[in-house]
């Protein structure tokens, strides 16, 4: 049985769903860009994706003895403003060092964010770094994080297999998951246990214990080199086959039964993880495992026998026909994205935002100004903040609590619920609040005179004009409320929103009107109720930002 | 002008007009209310499965640990012999806090913990702790939320109120999971600061939910928000400066400086005089695959750190609670979903085990070590694990039964099955039943289950306030296994009989829903 497709109408409400799912909230101008597209179309466009952009460079510098900040004393090998991720750390490279390419990473990603192209690759990024997670802290390789996101970039929505196999062998996995140090003489099992159990088939799928240490065995020998005849080199995956466990690997029913045949010699590795990844892909359980993973991180957290049987298994059937395709995940996604559950009044604002859809969707909707990008050290220092925003909120990307992702995306029964709790609640709150009140600053004392002191607001004016009508009061809290809410707001709390802050208490709408135009007309009018104009609007939002309603997406 | 900021800035928390409530203010305690003053527990979770073995080292089998374990063990010579142990039994070096809390006679030592068919996954291992399942079951309730759902069965509905109006449970540094749950409900408030955050009294947005999917979803955060202000204000009152008076809490980068952080918000919050029943906080790292210790001496390391930092920070709350004189009132306990392998690997570490000892402290603890070291087989390989003496469920039986004075039946109700209790807490001292009464009372009820016990009949009772009400049968599992009602019902209450003749003897809940309202309770159908 197929997905059944959508045929119903595909409108503004449509397609606000569709896009507030795959991208960072929806702005005015994504609408207007896909105004008029079929579903097919936009969701064609939205996995459509340009080649990736430029790495991070460095922006960061230390401090000489009159507190004039230097880049020759922080990282020396690397230029300012010219890229790290091809210059290796020394063997004895202060921490600092690579706290400050993490740093640069972390604000270059938040960067890819905010400034996201009408696509879903930013959102693919975070789905894929949720369900296979490294953690930079625990990593701390700079270069290595640097290269795990490419490679979740690169194949975001392309072979599942070829992911999964890429992913097992990159430096960053094999740090963080102790593969580096799993070799025949003391198997080390952790990479093993979470490749079958949170990777691809999933807790209580079938496999048994045994299964997770043969496959511990089949994964031994690998490891990272950072050095090469004394010098440091880009971290680089290795194999040595005489750490590799050269018995056969006999494993469960659950797998047929399967032997991995031992194997010496240097191809060992490469060719018993890909006789395992053809076992575990073999098994149906892992297509219905990462579609279910698909389903809770873009549609709904809990998964009924209903959308089991009529989402789920009709989706694992794509990604098993596709298993060989080079884009298999596009090819689910696009099923997923056109069919008519997606649409369903079931689902639909019937999910808590992640904090990175709450923080980099408002950043989004309002327009937020961000730096010029010859500005390194300026939008350094923005994005830094912006990651640290995130955080605040409730959501430390590249960082996730554990392996298993964030316990909003699989913990059953609360699921998005999680991301909710009466100390996230006003975090939550604030971060808006911060977005719509103070911006973010740069710091006085910056290496390139250019980036200091610079302030970087939102500008509630320039917002409103991309506005069908925001002169009209009643006009413009319909489309604002349309902005920021999914569920209904009545025309009573409306009228008292527009009364309290457009009219400041008045009655007749030309109040409003009047004010507006004059102040758009002239910025720097001298009419004092003009020149309300501005703190006006970000009075209104600011206590739209705190509805409950602006939770949901 | 109407700006209505609902956030607080820090220094509009610092001014907010609550009164201090506590002991020294009768004004605020009640005539024969002694619920202020009844027990509680403080759970301390330690993610990623604790290393029993040298936690609690078994000095009996050394010979047999420097076979299976030689790159992480300690040396016999400065493991920390408990008094009373013959010499067979230790801490780790880096656990002088607890060990001072043994000498005081403070301390229980519950050995090989465990459950069945032990499961290696965090994730599942963690769930099975927490909602108290079997193995092969999987429960959508922590053991925690079903007991104060026994407690507070019209929770939350008219919370807060007089009889209690505070949090029934405060999760400090981490979020509300499912131990604290029931039946889709967060029993718990979830803090990091003791700051009031939020003041709805100028929100509008309070248009009626819808009565679909987004609409109930909308009622959940609502739900959230008004906790969050309710919550605020009655912590942030009940945390004195006054009621910490320890000068032992770990602080900066001292191991174990945030979970002293949250132990000390607990100690001030119980002396501040919130009738909260649980406390949860926790510590996390305890996964040690690799470099569990040093190379070069083993008792440095992170494992080290971490049991220093645990065992510190215990300590300084210990001494926090006595010389508050609430010591008599809290007990704590700690948990971890797994221990680890018998076998270490050849990066330093331990992979995912199985049984592992838990700790209970507190001054009513009744001290000593319940069961035996374990024993290491000779002929022990990589698949190994230590076997359980204990099922974890006897410890929270025991707790339930002697620390939370209920009886055996109910506690048998909340654990879902009769696990033995152990003797790990003096029982004396239990407050008569009123409160308890009084407790059961508190809120609105919309629901009553009667008779229950039944055998193959009982008659629901429920007050609608109109529009659709929903009533189901569950399950333990979580699964619908009757609907009594669905549909429009007039205001006022109704009564209908919930024929389940064909269903199995079990523990059932009866779950209503009535537009934004809901409430809980439980049925037992009996043979």
């Amino acid at each position: 049985m197929a997905i059944t497709p959508y045929t119903g109408t595909f409108g503004r409400s449509e397609l606000q769903h569709l896009l507030r799912r795959t991208l960072f909230g929806c702005t005015p101008g994504d609408l207007a860009h896909f105004n008029g597209m079929t579903l097919t179309q936009v969701v064609d466009e939205l996995l459509t994706f340009s080649n990736n952009t430029a790495p991070p460079v460095k922006a960061y510098s230390a401090l000489d003895g009159n507190n004039n900040p230097d880049p020759t004393l922080l990282d020396p090998n690397v230029l300012f403003g010219t890229t790290w991720v091809n210059t290796p750390r020394e063997a004895d490279a202060a921490a600092e060092v690579t706290q400050a390419r993490l740093e640069s990473l972390v604000a270059w990603w938040m960067g890819q964010c905010v400034e996201q192209e009408r696509n879903m690759r930013e959102k693919l990024v975070i789905f894929w770094h949720n369900h296979m997670p490294t953690h930079l802290g625990q990593v701390f390789n700079s270069e290595a994080s640097y290269t795990m996101n490419q490679l979740l970039r690169t194949h975001c929505a392309g072979n599942f297999r070829q992911l999964i196999h890429d992913v097992t062998l990159e430096p960053a996995m094999l740090y963080y998951l102790n593969g580096y140090l799993n070799v025949a003489s003391a198997p080390d099992e952790n990479y093993g246990r979470e490749l079958l159990e949170l990777f691809t088939l999933g807790q209580g799928s079938g496999y048994t214990e045994a299964d997770v240490q043969a496959a511990a065995r089949v994964l031994t020998g690998w490891t990272v080199l950072e050095q090469s005849g004394g010098n440091p080199i880009l971290p680089q995956t290795i194999f040595f086959p005489f750490n590799h466990t050269q018995t056969n690997k006999q494993f469960s029913a659950f797998f047929n039964n399967t032997v991995i045949l031992g194997q010496n010699g240097p191809d060992a590795g490469e060719n018993e993880l890909n006789a395992m990844l053809d076992m575990i892909f073999a098994n149906d359980e892992c297509s219905r495992f990462i579609v279910r993973e698909i389903y809770r991180f873009f549609v709904h957290g809990d998964i009924d026998a209903v959308t089991e049987a009529e989402v789920i298994e009709p989706l694992a059937e794509v990604f098993r026909n596709n298993v060989a395709a080079p884009d298999q995940v596009r090819t689910v996604l696009t099923a997923l994205f056109t069919s008519e559950h997606f649409f369903s009044a079931a689902i639909r604002g019937c999910m808590i935002k992640s904090p990175a859809d709450l923080v980099f969707g408002e950043l989004r909707l309002l327009a937020q100004p961000l730096p010029d990008p010859a500005l390194l050290e300026a939008r350094f220092q923005v994005m830094r903040d912006m990651y640290w925003l995130v955080d605040y909120a409730g959501q430390n990307l590249g960082a996730p609590p554990n392996v298993a992702g964030w316990p909003a995306y699989y913990l059953y029964p609360s699921y998005d619920d999680l991301w909710l709790d009466t100390s996230t609640f006003p975090a939550r709150n604030n971060s808006l609040l911060g977005i719509n009140y103070n911006g973010f600053t740069t710091s006085e004392n910056t290496y390139d005179a250019a980036s200091a002191n610079l302030q970087f607001k939102v500008d509630q004016v320039a917002f409103t004009q991309l506005l069908n009508n925001p002169s009209d009061p009643v006009m413009l809290i319909d489309e604002l409320v349309d902005h920021f809410y999914v569920n209904p707001i009545s025309q009573s709390v409306k009228d008292q929103l527009r009364q309290d802050y457009l009219l400041l208490g008045q009655q007749n709408n030309s109040y409003w009107t009047t004010a507006y135009n004059t102040y758009v007309a002239d910025p720097n009018t001298t009419n004092m109720a003009a020149q309300l104009v501005p703190d006006i609007l970000r009075w209104l939002i600011g206590d739209m930002q705190q509805a409950a309603e602006h939770h949901l997406f | 002008m109407q700006r209505r900021n609902f956030i607080r800035s820090m220094s509009a928390a610092s001014l907010g007009g609550f009164a201090v409530r506590g002991f020294g203010n009768p004004l605020f305690a009640p005539l024969f209310d002694r619920a202020g003053e009844d027990r509680v527990l403080v759970i301390v979770q330690l993610y990623g499965g604790n290393d029993g073995l040298n936690t609690v080292i078994p000095l009996d089998q050394y010979g047999m640990l420097s076979q299976v374990r030689s790159n992480v063990l300690i040396p016999s010579a400065q493991v920390l012999p408990l008094q009373g142990l013959n010499g067979l039994t230790g801490l780790h070096p880096a656990m002088q806090g607890m060990r001072e809390l043994w000498d005081l006679g403070q301390l229980s030592i519950v050995q090989g913990v465990g459950y069945p068919n032990p499961d290696y996954s965090h994730f599942r291992s963690t769930d099975i702790w927490e909602t108290g399942a079997n193995s092969d079951q999987l429960l959508d309730s922590g053991w925690t939320g079903r007991y104060l759902n026994f407690e507070y069965p019209n929770y939350p509905t008219g919370y807060p109120n007089a009889t209690m109006p505070d949090p029934l449970a405060i999760r400090i540094g981490g979020p509300v999971t499912i131990g604290l749950q029931n039946m889709g409900v967060s029993m718990g408030a979830s803090i990091y600061t003791t700051e009031d955050s939020l003041d709805l009294s100028g929100n509008i947005f309070l248009d009626p939910v819808t009565a679909d999917c987004k609409g109930s979803k909308l009622d959940f955060v609502r739900t959230v928000q008004q906790q969050t202000d309710l919550y605020g204000n009655v912590i942030e009152a009940a945390a004195l400066p006054s009621c910490n008076l320890s000068t032992m809490y770990p602080t900066g980068g001292q191991p174990g400086a945030e979970l002293a952080r949250a132990l000390k918000i607990v100690a001030q919050l119980i002396c501040g005089g919130l009738k909260t029943r649980l406390y949860w906080v926790s510590l996390d790292g305890f996964d040690t695959h690799s470099q569990q210790v040093d190379g070069n001496d083993t008792t440095l390391g992170a494992h080290a750190l971490l049991l220093q930092g645990l065992s510190d920070s215990i300590r300084a709350f210990q001494d926090d609670v006595h010389l508050l004189g609430i010591e008599d009132r809290v007990l704590g306990m700690t948990f971890s979903e797994f221990g680890r392998r018998i076998k270490s690997n050849s990066s330093l570490g331990t992979d995912h085990g199985a049984a592992a000892p838990m700790f209970l402290f507190g001054s009513k603890v009744i001290p000593g070590m319940v069961g035996q070291n374990p024993e290491i087989p000779a002929d022990t390989t990589w698949n190994t694990n230590l076997p359980m003496q204990h099922d974890f469920r006897s410890v929270y039986s025991s707790v339930l039964r002697d620390w939370f004075c209920m009886e055996q039946a109910d506690v048998d109700t909340v654990l879902l099955d009769t696990y033995q209790p152990l003797a790990l807490v003096d029982p004396a001292g239990c407050l008569d039943t009123s409160v308890h009464q009084l407790n059961q009372q508190a809120g609105l009820s919309l629901l009553d289950v009667y008779p229950s016990p039944f055998v193959d009949r009982t008659t629901v009772r429920f007050t609608s306030d109109g529009g659709r009400v929903v009533l189901q049968v569950f399950n333990e599992q979580g699964q619908a296994v009757r609907t009594l009602v669905n549909r429009d019902m007039s205001t006022g209450q109704h009564t209908v009989t919930a024929d389940l003749e064909e269903l199995p003897p079990a523990i059932y809940y009866c779950r209503f829903q009535n537009g934004a309202r809901q409430q809980v309770k439980n049925m037992l159908k009996v043979r």
